[in-house]
């Protein structure tokens, strides 16, 4: 049973903002209006919460976006080569740490899930996500419901 | 002195590790709680703070927490979370089964440093040369 509201966009934000801000040391800018966002292949990371509200958080983002994320996480040297299980690590870890920034600000009781990643060449539908600019490139965020 | 890192994620272990490493810790790393328990049963020194994730397969943080507490031998381990989960009755239950300390994902090297200032554990001055 649903007892709390989904999050909305703005408090997706606020949590992606405070996640790139402190782990990613970038700011989360909002996809530019009038922008079409672009996606071919990348990865995509789910995570889900369970409780008073029931559904999962998507972040879906080019494999080159998500290579340049885990490589801000880390701290490394731009140029280096991370082995693929470390930025779908460092991908799914970003979207748990956002997931429970989410779960914090909703209220209620719910749990976390631990962070699943794939790949995907499914395009994300733009106009049902939240899209933050990440140098440029997009980033999809998707707040999925179950099913009633 | 020695820290074992508790996460199921590489890159926090190894963002977590980058922290404590330039303060002056050497760092033993598991990826769950079960693995953390198999680390601390194989050392003849133990670490003096274990870092813990809360949300792990095969075993959570708590239980290890719980677990470390349990067993006497393992007493002198300083035990701090480090995990997402940010609500109070959460921060309650981890302090209640013995955690000393909390740190809400996400977090900066400068709060982290601040936590193990709290608990008494900077080998060396941060910031300062060694």
């Amino acid at each position: 049973m649903t007892r709390v509201a989904a999050p909305d966009e703005a408090l997706v934000h606020a949590a992606i903002e405070q996640v790139w801000g402190s782990m990613l040391f970038s700011a989360a800018e909002p996809w530019p209006a009038g922008v079409a966002p672009e996606f071919e292949t990348g990865l995509q990371a789910q995570i889900e919460l369970r409780g008073d509200w029931n559904g999962r958080l998507v972040l879906t983002c080019d494999s080159g976006v998500a290579a340049q994320i885990a490589i801000a996480m880390l701290g490394v040297d731009p140029d280096e080569a991370l082995p693929e299980d470390d930025v779908h690590d460092a991908v799914g870890e970003v979207l748990n740490i956002v997931g429970g920034s989410v779960k914090g600000a909703l209220g209620g009781v719910l749990a976390l899930g631990l962070p699943g990643v794939s790949e995907t060449s499914a395009s994300p539908a733009s106009d049902e996500c939240l899209v933050v600019a990440w140098r440029g490139a997009p980033v999809f965020v998707q707040v999925v419901p179950d099913a009633a | 002195m020695r820290v074992l890192i508790v996460d199921d994620s590489r890159a926090m272990r190894r963002i977590i590790g980058r922290i404590l490493g330039d303060a002056g810790f050497e760092v033993l790393e598991a990826g769950d709680g079960q693995e953390a328990i198999d680390v601390l049963e194989a050392q003849t020194q133990l670490p003096t703070l274990a870092c813990v994730d809360w949300n792990m397969p095969v075993m959570d943080g708590l239980t290890f927490v719980t677990e470390v507490r349990r067993r006497p031998e393992w007493r002198a381990i300083t035990l701090m979370m480090v995990t997402t989960e940010s609500e109070s009755d959460r921060i309650v239950r981890a302090l209640a089964a013995g955690a000393h300390e909390y740190l809400i994902k996400p977090f900066t090297a400068d709060a982290m440093v601040e936590k193990l200032d709290l608990l008494g554990l900077l080998p060396v001055s941060v910031g300062e040369p060694s």
